[in-house]
């Protein structure tokens, strides 16, 4: 039974695990800004068929204001685009990575997991609109993207793929500056690059219009709230973006995806306790005679019975906790290896109280069944065999 | 071996009854399984008895002759459907399921064929399982249990579980298991049924100790001669009736 609530529990956190990371975004949601500004309603459309979500406009214009208010250290947009690039002389194949354009500035700042260092500061290209102003053609590269793309500091990639428009790809030739890990060793699996942003928006045609996915800003939290609002009043500020599970809430799909996970969850392991514990007690029937015969009153065998169950789920759930979480960053390498470019499922430290809790409710709902069992238990059939 | 502490009985104490009152009486009893189906069966059929506090007292007959049913009833594992049990003096019949437990916790132990040692629990866990339910201490539980295996011979064998145990030393730990709360009454249904001839006289010897010395009613069914021969007297039944009282 503990094996059995295990394996239901785990696959219930598998699947939570991937609501949330749906709900958080994936790799490219990792940066170190104080506070971000997407569109309303970003996640539902952009995670249900890989469709181009909203985008925020005047996004390289709105950053500069906000990065030139109080308290505010910087502002930049970001355009994550999937880009296919190949080795620059030719060699190798072209593998699609992550790119992701930023406005980096003096003090080095995590997007995406990297470290905008390695790019030159500020964003000569835009020339206040212009987008004629001179490329620095430089990409921070992943570990991840590096290993892809089989390319070392000081190479040239060269855009190869049709995700962006072909003229735009042949004069977009970029030189690894860096190969970064990230601050967080599970996030390096995912692919990413770092470009600035004007090149990016070129190549991707993200330029009329300055679009980007979202803006990021550093400094004072309040203060760029009230910057970020003000550039863009009908947009969602965010403020603490960190993966934790009340982004189910934000997110529709993944709210109903984990809601329904918890429900299929909570179904299934309820049937198997029930079950199972029912088929345990059924075999149990002879210890249960026997305690009655040596003075154990029914309350007390039911207690027992009711217990054993509970706590036998419970310990499943733990082990369901354990195997779940196992199963989560097998996934991921699973994943990483074949068809995602990054994290497909994401474990949090509340998965374990959460699966105690859907355990001990499940074994809850099920008791019942196997106290009926136990209370409808002869003692004289038992005893007489 | 086997003494007893008085204590405080059905509302009386032991050995304030001893010399009056019969430990077990059945006056009258009859037994229906099923009683008032198409399908019921007979049981017992007007069955009277007595068992003395000391005394050892043998049923004997063939499968199906009531030798178990009459033990159940003393234990109050069932109410006959006609006549009284008195175990020290209390009428089980007119008591509740939850009175019917607390007397046989205090008052009757009972010694099955087949042992019936719960297989997860060491020798001495069983011994001392009874007690758990009188509210004795666990340190006390364990001396009780530890005592009690000593004196039936398996103070080396406390940590064992049943299934690293003979058949004869299973037997043991059950006899031990019955007297842990130092009961007035022992019911033994074939207790040499799963034994060997040697390990089967020594399970009774025990048993008749556990009667004489320890100042117990024992009642004893079984349709071995050789077990039955150790007893005072001898209870013949027949479908389901008694067919004379040796006594």
């Amino acid at each position: 039974m503990t094996l059995t609530v295990a394996l239901t529990i785990a696959l219930l956190l598998v699947v939570t695990g991937m609501a949330l990371a749906l709900a958080d975004g994936g790799v490219t949601s990792e940066d170190d800004a104080d506070v971000t500004v997407v569109p309303e309603g970003t996640g539902t459309i952009s995670t249900v068929d890989g469709v181009e979500g909203p985008q925020l406009g005047a996004t390289n214009e709105r950053a500069e204001t906000i990065g030139d208010a109080d308290e505010i250290d910087h502002a930049s947009p970001v355009l994550i685009e999937r880009v296919r690039l190949a080795s620059a002389d030719g060699d190798g194949e072209p593998r699609t990575i992550l790119v992701v354009g930023v406005v980096p500035d003096d003090d080095p700042r995590t997007v995406a997991g990297l470290s905008t260092d390695g790019l030159e500061p500020a964003d000569p290209h835009y020339g206040d609109g212009t987008y004629d102003g001179p490329r620095q053609r430089e990409i921070v590269l992943s570990t991840a993207a590096a290993d892809r793309l089989g390319a070392t500091e000081g190479e040239s990639l060269a855009v190869a793929g049709l995700e962006v428009p072909e003229a735009a790809a042949a004069s977009s030739a970029v030189t690894v500056t860096a190969v970064e890990n990230g601050p967080d060793d599970d996030e390096n699996e995912a692919p990413v690059a770092l470009v600035h942003l004007s090149e990016l928006q070129t190549a991707s045609g993200a330029a009329d219009g300055e679009l980007a996915d979202r803006v990021l800003v550093w400094g004072d939290e309040d203060a760029a709230v009230d910057a970020a609002g003000e550039a863009y009043p009908d947009a969602a500020v965010e403020t603490d973006r960190a993966t934790d599970p009340s982004a189910l809430f934000d997110d529709g799909l993944a709210f109903a995806t984990s809601l329904l996970a918890l429900l299929v969850g909570l179904t299934i392991c309820t049937s198997f306790v029930a079950t199972t514990a029912g088929m345990t007690v059924d075999e149990d029937r002879r210890t249960l005679a026997v305690l009655e015969s040596i003075g154990f009153p029914t309350h007390s065998r039911l207690v027992v019975v009711g217990l054993s169950t509970v706590v036998t789920t419970l310990c499943g759930a733990l082990l369901g906790a354990g195997l779940g979480v196992a199963s989560i960053e097998l996934l991921n390498v699973v994943a990483a290896s074949t068809v995602a470019s990054g994290t497909v499922a994401q474990a949090h430290p509340l998965f374990v109280p959460y699966a105690v809790v859907v355990g001990v409710v499940s074994g809850l709902v099920a008791v019942p069944y196997p106290l009926a069992i136990a209370a409808r238990t002869s003692v004289l059939q038992e005893v007489g065999r | 071996m086997f003494g007893r502490s008085r204590r405080p009985t059905a509302g009386t104490r032991a050995h304030d009854c001893e010399e009056s009152t019969p430990a077990v009486r059945l006056e009258g009893v009859g037994h229906e399984y099923g009683a008032g189906g198409d399908r019921s069966v007979t049981a017992l059929r007007d069955v009277s008895l007595s068992v003395r506090t000391g005394e050892v007292v043998g049923l004997k007959g063939p499968s199906g002759s009531g030798k178990s049913t009459i033990l159940h009833a003393v234990a109050g594992l069932l109410v006959p459907t006609e006549g009284t049990v008195a175990l020290l003096g209390t009428d089980l019949t007119d008591r509740s399921d939850r009175t019917r437990t607390r007397l046989r916790r205090h008052h009757v132990g009972i010694v099955f064929q087949r042992f019936h040692l719960l297989p997860s629990l060491s020798a001495r866990a069983n011994v001392a399982l009874p007690l758990v339910q009188t509210g004795v201490g666990r340190s006390n539980r364990r001396d009780r249990a530890e005592k009690l295996l000593e004196e039936v011979g398996l103070a080396d064998r406390t940590t064992h579980l049943p299934g690293e145990l003979s058949g004869g030393e299973r037997q043991r730990v059950a006899l031990a298991r019955a007297l842990a709360a130092d009961p007035d009454v022992i019911v033994a249904d074939e207790p040499t049924g799963e034994l060997d001839t040697a390990t089967g006289s020594d399970v009774l010897e025990l048993l008749t100790d556990v009667g004489r010395d320890g100042g117990r009613a024992v009642l004893v069914a079984s349709h071995d001669e050789a077990t039955l021969s150790v007893a005072d007297r001898v209870v013949p039944l027949r479908d389901g009736r008694v067919v004379t009282d040796g006594g």
